[in-house]
């Protein structure tokens, strides 16, 4: 709950994304909600339809949407790569729209940076070199330039392969290229688009291990996109489901499988395994009192507590951070999140 | 967007009716008299455009000024300023250096040792490539030196170096203007077209107008043919790159200077040196065809040759050409396809550079002993071998004992094949042609390539190039279709056997490197001049596309249509008959339009060896230095070139969706 205090840093402000001719006049023709035979009709084909979310200082936002939701051109939107048909675009306060070009760069330069699925790595460039290009292009010098860099390569355990090149790199080790490369301007906001996708299924799973230890460490906000809605559960502090352009709901992973928006939602929800997503605190009844003296955190995995509420008996006691106990649990309310 | 939507054929029913329609009218007006104005293209109908485009061009390269400034003078300039280098390439290379004194003895600097030189080559042919490769250069080099080729071969090389430098920047350029807007390179494209299919005859003659009679104009006009290729090649490399790529170099901040410098040509280098290493190969055709205006080298070795019936020496000058076209090839080839490796940055520096200093070493060392050993800067003259000596003698000998069979078969071809279709060609009535060529676009690509094909042809009658333009046809279409005919053969069989593919493609490749030039000498060699040589240089020339296409195709038919095929039951002979060949055809076609293509290259190139059509127009133009002639017949065979391949490409798209293929690129 901590996180809703943060201010927020990304916020778009009902983004339109269109392409065809003339996207922009037709579409205010077309009045605040046109459907898709309207645009097929003048030949448009709609990216991302009037978005609007926040996102806020230090929590990972994952935004996830199977191919052609629009949650590629909805992240270009937001870094100022696509220029928004409608809407707004706000960066720490920055209108992207109302920028020069030069201050444009200048907030890529220092703000943000992108890591990419096909990972982008420049092939006539070392992993030093790749490292150090946005410092290159920054006019830094050679030495602290690389200085940088090799911080920055220690960090996502490429140490003693500096001077590689990318194609003598397995997949996994060029997108730890691509993200110790986002990393060393030492950005505010991190976008990660599809960053493990290319990768095979066990190199993502401890790519995602790793992500989520780098960002214990470094406390970015970070907006990441994907199209596994495991991957998405597993690392978002809160997530945006996207579908033809659309966001379907915004939330917590939690909010999203105990209370569904609809069944396009549900439908995903369905086959995460319940117990290693919930939290004792979601699922457990504030207004019974506990009636026997095993205590839950409130913030554990049900799968952490589960053996000690089916063992036990009666109403487990919760109880918060400070020892305060804030509900009660009983096994007959685990039973339906245990299959 | 479904395919169907791309094809913009006419209705069935319509189309049955306008072709019975044309059929009928083409039939009936050949049935007229030659007197009719719609068989033989009047006099009178006639526009004569060459008198007076010569005319505006001898004026813009003498008289014409902008302001103060004489036109003449920028031109002069532009020559001035790539002679310099090539001068001093040329000089190091191949010819030294002279300084006239009045009241002295001249000054004479030689060029570098031909060891130092051969050496230099050869470690460079080590380091990206291979032993072999390495030894391939270095014999080649050693045979220029013992056969007394040493000069002109290194002159070539250094015209090649320049024309590719120059053209290679250039272009570089002009596909980085066509890939940021759109608008630029669309606009480029029909320029394109026609700069890469006119003939190159007709490049010389505004060059010799502009630059003068001499190396420099040749040098100007190859670096015009390489350039277009290079701009496509930069612009479709550029656009190949991944989106991220570009993406990437925004993010990270790059301004649109970096972006491209730093980011995207870099990124992209691979593509582009392979780009480089089609120039070099087309440099190397121009800048030997480009001896007829001084250009001097190997071109200008066999062309003298060839002028004074020397055949031996044309073709020990012509395997010199050979030589050293499959050896830059390879050459530049490895150096595109270096792959980097890591730990070179760890080294001491003297390592990092050790092919620099190598290089270095070996040059300063050979000149360094050459006074000691002069055999090391020139191959001593005692120890040439003159090849061309023994080829003419060769060449009589073929000639007095085959003598009978060879004529026999010259006469055969040019009575049962040649004359023929010559006489077809120029029989058929202009308006019935035009009408056939309209109906036949119109079918296959709809109204537009109509009136491409119709509007090309009128004014090719127009201008008053009916019969030229036809005879041009008449062995460009003899040519493909034998090509094709055997090209397909031999291409199936590659297809379908690994040891005759591994055969059949070593010789393509090898034919695919050699320039045009060197096709004609063997042909006059054997037959002499006429449409039989011509004819036999372009089969020769274009069925190597021919081949390597249908293999291809056959090679890439999917292995689970294959398995398919035979789980119904297919024999061998059937899946090739019903599977295999079907399932190729689109990539045959494609590669029909290569064959086309190339027999036109081919074709202007015939003019030497006296064939009569279009290209004849294009050379007698550059020995009268005709500009208006040169030119407009040269575009007359390029408008003819444009027009076969849109056809081919369109049959190509039709055929391609009646067999529910996706269109090959």
């Amino acid at each position: 709950m901590e996180a809703q205090e943060k201010p927020s840093i990304l916020e778009c402000m009902d983004i339109w994304k269109v392409f065809g001719n003339n996207a922009q006049s037709l579409l205010s023709e077309l009045g605040p909600n046109p459907d898709d035979n309207a645009f097929a009709r003048h030949k448009l084909i709609a990216g991302v339809r009037g978005v609007s979310l926040k996102v806020r200082k230090g929590e990972i936002f994952v935004i996830m949407g199977l191919s052609g939701s629009g949650k590629s051109t909805l992240v270009r939107c937001m870094t100022g790569l696509h220029a928004l048909t409608a809407g707004h675009m706000l960066i720490d306060g920055l209108d992207l729209a109302q920028l020069s070009d030069a201050d444009l760069v200048h907030l890529r330069r220092r703000k943000i940076s992108m890591v990419f699925q096909d990972f982008a790595l420049l092939p006539h460039l070392t992993v030093l070199g790749n490292v150090a290009f946005p410092l290159r292009v920054q006019g830094i010098g050679r030495q602290a330039r690389e200085d940088t860099a090799l911080r920055m390569i220690e960090l996502v355990g490429l140490k003693g392969r500096e001077s590689y090149y990318p194609d003598e790199l397995s997949g996994g080790q060029q997108q730890r290229v691509g993200i110790a490369r986002s990393l060393t301007t030492q950005p505010d906001v991190w976008f990660l688009d599809e960053p493990f996708s290319a990768l095979d299924p066990l190199i993502r799973r401890d790519m995602q291990t790793e992500f989520l230890r780098l960002q214990s460490m470094l406390t970015k906000t970070i907006v990441f996109i994907t199209h596994d809605f495991d991957e998405a559960v597993r690392l978002a502090d809160r997530m945006a489901v996207m579908k033809d352009g659309r966001i379907v709901q915004i939330g917590r992973p939690e909010d999203l499988i105990l209370s569904p928006a609809d069944e396009y939602i549900e439908n995903f929800t369905r086959n995460i395994p319940k117990n290693k997503v919930l939290r004792v605190r979601s699922i457990m009844d504030a207004r019974t009192a506990p009636n026997n003296d095993v205590a839950l955190p409130a913030e554990a995995c049900l799968c952490d507590v589960a053996e000690r509420v089916i063992t036990g008996k009666g109403h487990h006691p919760v109880v918060d951070a400070e020892g305060t106990v804030v509900g009660a649990l009983h096994r007959s309310d685990l039973a339906q999140y245990l299959v | 967007m479904s395919l169907a939507d791309t094809l913009p054929s006419p209705r069935p029913s319509l189309r049955s009716a306008v072709l019975l329609a044309v059929a009928l009218l083409a039939v009936s007006l050949s049935f007229l008299s030659r007197e009719n104005p719609l068989v033989v293209f009047p006099r009178a109908w006639e526009v004569d455009l060459a008198t007076p485009l010569g005319e505006t061009m001898t004026f813009l390269a003498r008289d014409f000024r902008i302001g103060p400034v004489q036109f003449s003078t920028v031109t002069r300039a532009i020559g001035w300023l790539i002679s310099q280098p090539f001068e001093l390439l040329a000089g190091v290379m191949a010819e030294g250096f002279s300084h006239y004194r009045i009241d002295a003895p001249t000054i004479y600097v030689p060029p570098l040792p031909w060891l130092g030189i051969t050496s230099v080559f050869c470690l460079t042919a080590w380091w990206f490539g291979s032993v072999p490769l390495a030894l391939w250069t270095g014999g080649c080099f050693f045979a220029f030196a013992v056969f007394g080729l040493w000069e002109s071969a290194m002159l070539t090389l250094a015209s090649v170096l320049i024309a590719v430098i120059v053209g290679s920047i250039g272009g570089i350029g002009l596909g980085i203007l066509g890939y940021r807007s759109r608008r630029f390179n669309a606009a480029l494209q029909p320029v394109y077209d026609i700069l890469q299919t006119l003939p190159l005859f007709s490049y010389l003659v505004p060059m010799i107008l502009f630059f003068g009679f001499g190396p420099v104009a040749a040098l100007m006009a190859t670096i015009v043919f390489a350039l277009p290729p290079m701009a496509r090649v930069t612009t479709e490399a550029l656009r190949s790159l991944p989106r991220s790529v570009s993406e990437f170099g925004t993010i990270a901040g790059c301004s649109p200077f970096q972006l491209t410098w730093l980011v995207r040509i870099p990124a992209a280098r691979q593509k582009l040196l392979l780009g480089v290493n089609q120039v070099i190969m087309l440099s190397l055709a121009v800048v030997i065809v480009a001896s007829l205006i001084g250009a001097g080298g190997l071109g200008g070795d066999v062309l003298s040759a060839l002028k004074s019936m020397r055949i031996g020496d044309a073709v020990a000058a012509g395997l010199a050409i050979t030589l050293i076209a499959i050896t830059i090839d390879r050459l530049s080839y490895a150096v595109a396809m270096q792959r980097r490796e890591h730990g070179r940055a760890d080294l001491p520096w003297h390592r990092r550079r050790a092919f620099g200093l190598s290089c270095t070493a070996l040059v300063v060392a050979s000149i360094a002993i050459s006074p000691l050993a002069p055999a090391v800067h020139t191959w001593p003259e005692a120890l040439t071998v003159s090849l061309g000596r023994y080829g003419n003698g060769v060449v009589q000998w073929i000639g007095t004992h085959f003598d009978a069979q060879i004529s026999w078969l010259r006469d055969t071809a040019l009575i049962v094949f040649l004359k023929p279709t010559k006489t077809f060609f120029l029989s058929v009535p202009w308006a019935g042609f035009v009408l056939v060529v309209a109906t036949l676009g119109w079918i296959l690509g709809g109204w537009r390539l109509a009136l491409l094909g119709a509007t090309v042809f009128l004014a090719i009658a127009v201008l008053g190039y009916w019969k030229k333009a036809m005879i041009s046809l008449y062995l460009v279409a003899l040519s493909v279709g034998s090509a094709m005919f055997i090209g397909t053969m031999l291409g199936v069989w590659a297809g379908l056997s690994n040891r005759a593919a591994r055969v059949l493609i070593a010789v393509v490749d090898v034919l695919q490197t050699l320039p045009t030039f060197v096709y004609l000498i063997p042909v006059v060699m054997l037959f002499s001049i006429g449409d039989v040589p011509a004819f036999l240089a372009i089969v020769l020339y274009a069925i190597a596309p021919a081949i390597r296409y249908t293999c291809a195709g056959v090679r890439g038919v999917p292995q689970a249509l294959i398995e398919g095929a035979r789980m119904s039951g297919c024999d061998n002979r059937q899946l090739v008959t019903h599977v295999k060949i079907p399932l190729a055809l689109p990539t045959i076609l494609l590669g029909l339009n290569q064959v086309i293509m190339m027999a036109f290259g081919m074709l202007v190139i015939t003019a030497l060896v006296g064939s009569r059509g279009l290209e004849e127009v294009t050379l007698v133009a550059v020995a009268r230095v005709a500009p208006g002639d040169g030119l407009l017949a040269g575009l007359a065979i390029a408008g003819m070139a444009i027009v076969c391949d849109r056809y081919v490409k369109a049959l190509n798209r039709v055929i391609a969706y009646h067999l529910g293929l996706s269109v090959p690129r």
